[in-house]
């Protein structure tokens, strides 16, 4: 039985259509990313969850109980807010009993000391008195996720949970979302519009798109074959190319506008005609093999970005992008020649 | 987070807002209904509608001899409260200098003092230092108690805007009238006419001052109207107070035009 | 250079002077002259210090029992306001942007009308034969017609409608300071519609309600227009009392007095608003 079952789900602000017959189901134990450019419908996804807006249509069950019309306090579930939202006249330990105070489980004592047991999962228990204006950002967020678990929920939501951090801190709480998961086991659900982010903490990566899940999977396959347009272009910002696609079989080849021809491979996916593919910046190389295919080109502009220069590289009218290790790149400009292997241009759905 | 409120505490909050509007507007509207009164009295509900009070007060000396007086006095103090309220506004909101959170509340503290105290203060001045309460001294009395919002609404205004304009300025090399005249006045426009709103509302509207420096052949409107509640009231008084109130209605519209209404709330 | 500073600190000075100088005539030389109006003697030997204006009012029973009336109405009033005034700023916090504006108008509207209109208005609705009691008698809730003027149920129902926005505008930009999030934060931890006002909005809003409550209160204190003329001699007040001194029987030196007595309740209630308000953010 999942832990969280949204069934086409509809929300619409006036006549912006936000969710659209939205459907979702989640395993006990899941880390889910809801993965999208602003708009997209995640957030608000995330607040009919947690009961803090009313859906126009649809049904949501959570551990097997319906909860499509209930409050957000007689739903078992923690939100992290993106602001965190600590309560500013609490003390920290005050705060991360407030669930359990509410919720009414034991005496004072008991839900001092499984507060103080929460605070000390994510290292803050020696804070415990302090207000939460006394504490850092990265502290603050820290006591807003042991405000999350203290009460052991159905269901874990994060908005947005490492967005206000610096890069370091952001790091830093990746490994402690990752660990506590691994350790508390909470079915968890994380609203993020930052791929890295999607990929990295993820066991399954939803990707939405005006209000419907464009694609979803583990991230390496989401990652690695992206099905549409959309979803190559928002996992990574790959190179986008139109081919004239001919052949039959196993033997498929796709034509430039200028007329070179590459070898394809994906032979199942492909028909005749024009089509659009995916070919990540990564997947670029200078000086390629005979097994590869290709193309002769230009490099018009180069950024030099450390351990990896991207490279610009005019191919006929097309623009390729090409992000390859520094050691291992022509530099200046000039006619060169570039390569990929067949199976990384992969074919996409338009739309 | 209407998504979260339960439906009883909605009907039970339209049922408060409804008892609460009541509340606040029954006040102004028996006002205006009993100016339409056919009858000699005030008396509810009226026996028929008639406009013949508006034409009562058209042809009433008193009243538009007070009308007049509170229009040169609101004027007078609008004029006065700008012309040393704005210049203080800019000093406090533009420049850091010592003691500069002490002069702020020195300036704001008419605010705080009841108009009654302050009253009976100027009244005593007057009467021990001039020849008495007088017109003049009416004016200055008003412009007391609504300089403190024309520093507000400027200060608010300023506080809006880019502080490096003024810097820019002198770069550009504007001399100092040059920057008054170009820059820094322009940008207080709207702070200072929120402020001219406020001051002429309060100094239109103000009875307690007025009543208390009671000068010989100077009444306000203000002032007849209580004189004439506590003797005898009849339905011309009402006529005079629903013109105020549609004098009212209309700066609350030029307020929020000017200001935006939320920023006064 | 040192011209550059100079015209710096010059600058300012010249801004303020001219407002500064107005109001140390204006304001604070009159405040002053009542201040000492109250300790000098009047009549044949006038200009002598004296305490015996302040004496009266302690050893007058009618005058103590005036400030007793004062204080008592004011505290009612003040508790109205809170119980009306914390529930209609909660809502105007969370209403959308238009029921906002009609709540707003609702607040400002009566606020920015002339006491005297307004205590008008109140003359008509409590008076015989006035609104209310006809209002009553349709209803067939009261037989014979009624009145509530003269009454202090009548000066508190009419002073709660004058002093209400006050307390609403000030107890606003407290509420308005609290994030929706950390509401939302409470409902989805368990605490229910209630639990969350009581736990979150309510202790969040302390500073405005108290600002709110010390306004209210001293303005209700020094009223004059309402009390006089909804609750009439009979039911004196100090302002009240201060007025017919002053204008009436001319013994400027009690109402001096009285006055003093006021204000310095006033200042007791005021400065504590004044904290308040400066470490919330500096309105009211």
């Amino acid at each position: 039985m999942s832990q969280l079952s949204v069934q086409s789900v509809v929300k619409r602000f006036g006549d912006l259509v936000v969710l659209d017959k939205f459907d979702l189901d989640v395993a006990k134990g899941e880390f889910i990313a809801l993965l999208g450019p602003s708009g997209c419908g995640k957030s608000t996804l995330l607040r009919i969850i947690a009961g803090l807006e009313r859906p126009n249509g649809g049904d949501l069950h959570i551990a097997g109980r319906s909860v499509t019309g209930l409050a957000p306090e007689h739903r078992n579930i923690a939100l992290m807010f993106q602001s965190y939202a600590l309560l500013p006249h609490m003390t920290v330990i005050e705060n991360v009993r407030f669930p359990l105070r509410m919720r009414g489980g034991g005496d004072r004592e008991t839900q001092r000391a499984k507060a103080l047991e929460a605070l000390a999962l994510v290292k803050l228990d020696h804070l415990a008195d302090r207000f939460p204006r006394q504490l850092s950002g990265g502290q603050q967020q820290r006591v807003a996720l042991a405000r999350s678990i203290v009460a052991e929920p159905d269901l874990l939501l994060l908005d947005e949970p490492l967005s206000n951090l610096d890069a370091r801190l952001r790091e830093d709480m990746q490994v402690e979302l990752k660990r506590l998961h691994e350790s508390l086991g909470l079915t968890t659900i994380f609203v993020t519009h930052d791929q890295s982010e999607a990929l990295g903490l993820a066991d399954r990566v939803i990707l939405m798109n005006r209000g419907r899940i464009e694609q979803a999977g583990s991230p390496e396959d989401i990652y690695s074959r992206p099905r549409t347009v959309f979803a190559a272009d928002f996992l990574g910002g790959a190179n986008i190319i139109e081919l004239d696609v001919q052949g039959s079989g196993e033997t498929w080849h796709g034509t430039f506008a200028d007329g070179t021809q590459v070898p394809l491979a994906h032979a199942s996916d492909l028909t005749a005609g024009k089509r659009k593919f995916m070919l990540r910046k990564e997947a670029v190389v200078f000086s390629p093999d005979e097994t590869m295919a290709t193309v002769e080109g230009s490099i018009e502009t180069q950024n030099y970005l450390g351990g990896q220069t991207r490279s610009l590289i005019k191919v006929g009218d097309i623009e390729i992008i090409a992000l390859t290790d520094s050691d291992r790149t022509e530099t200046g400009r000039h006619a060169t020649r570039i390569g990929w292997r067949p199976e990384e241009l992969i074919p996409l759905q338009d739309a | 987070m209407i998504g979260a409120t339960p439906r009883w505490v909605l009907g039970a909050t339209a049922f408060f807002l409804v008892a609460v509007g009541l509340f606040m507007l029954v006040p102004l509207l028996v006002v205006i209904a009993s100016s339409l009164s056919s009858s000699e009295f005030l008396v509810f509900p009226p026996p028929g509608l008639s406009l013949r009070w508006y034409g009562e007060i058209l042809g009433s000396d008193a009243y538009l001899n007070a009308g007049w007086t509170s229009l040169k006095l609101a004027l007078g103090t609008v004029v006065l409260a700008l012309a040393l309220g704005t210049p203080a506004a800019i000093a406090l909101t533009r420049f850091r200098f010592a003691g500069r959170a002490a002069i702020a509340s020195v300036f704001l503290s008419p605010l705080i003092l009841p108009s009654l105290i302050f009253a009976i203060g100027l009244l005593i001045v007057f009467s021990r230092y001039a020849a008495g309460p007088s017109f003049l001294g009416l004016v200055i009395g008003h412009t007391v108690i609504t300089m403190p919002y024309v520093i507000r609404t400027v200060s608010a205004n300023l506080a809006d805007i880019d502080p490096n304009l003024d810097e820019a300025a002198r770069v550009m090399g504007a001399r100092w009238w040059q920057r008054y005249l170009l820059v820094i006045l322009p940008q207080c426009r709207t702070g200072m006419a929120a402020g001219a709103f406020f001051a002429f509302n309060i100094s239109f509207d103000d009875a307690v001052i007025a009543l208390f420096m009671r000068a010989p052949g100077v009444e306000t409107l203000p002032m007849r109207i209580y004189s004439t509640l506590e003797f005898s009231p009849d339905p011309s008084v009402a006529a005079v107070s629903t013109v105020m109130i549609a004098m009212t209605m209309l700066l609350v519209v030029l307020l929020n035009r000017v200001f935006g209404l939320s920023r006064i709330a | 250079m040192s011209t550059g500073t100079m015209r710096l600190s010059r600058e300012p000075a010249l801004l303020l002077s001219p407002g500064l100088l107005f109001l140390l005539l204006a304001f604070f030389f009159p405040a002053i002259q009542l201040l000492a109006q109250s300790f000098l003697t009047v009549g044949a030997e006038a200009g002598r210090f004296t305490l015996e204006h302040y004496a009266k009012v302690v050893v007058d029973d009618f005058y103590a029992g005036v400030a007793l009336r004062t204080f008592r109405l004011a505290l009612i009033i003040t508790a109205l306001c809170l119980l009306i005034g914390f529930p209609l700023a909660v809502v105007m916090s969370r209403a959308g942007p238009t029921l906002r504006t009609i709540l707003i108008v609702l607040i400002i509207l009566p606020l920015m009308t002339s006491v005297v209109i307004r205590t008008f208005g109140w003359l008509v609705i409590l008076g015989p034969g006035g609104v209310l009691s006809w209002t009553l008698q349709q209803l067939g809730l009261i037989e014979r017609s009624m009145s509530l003027m003269h009454t202090e149920t009548g000066v508190v129902l009419a002073m709660v409608q004058v002093l209400l926005p006050f307390l609403v505008l000030t107890t606003l930009g407290s509420i308005g300071q609290i994030p929706a999030s950390l509401e939302e934060a409470s409902r989805t931890m368990g605490a229910g519609f209630f639990g969350s006002i009581y736990h979150v909005t309510l202790p969040l809003s302390v500073p405005g309600l108290a600002s709110g409550s010390l306004l209210v209160f001293a303005l209700s204190i020094s009223s004059f227009i309402t009390p006089s003329l909804v609750g009439g001699v009979r039911l004196q007040v100090m302002a009240g009392s201060i007025y017919q001194q002053m204008t009436g029987s001319f013994d400027w030196g009690f109402g001096a007095a009285l006055s003093v007595i006021l204000l310095v309740i006033t200042l007791m209630l005021i400065v504590p608003y004044m904290v308040i308000t400066s470490r919330v953010g500096g309105r009211t």
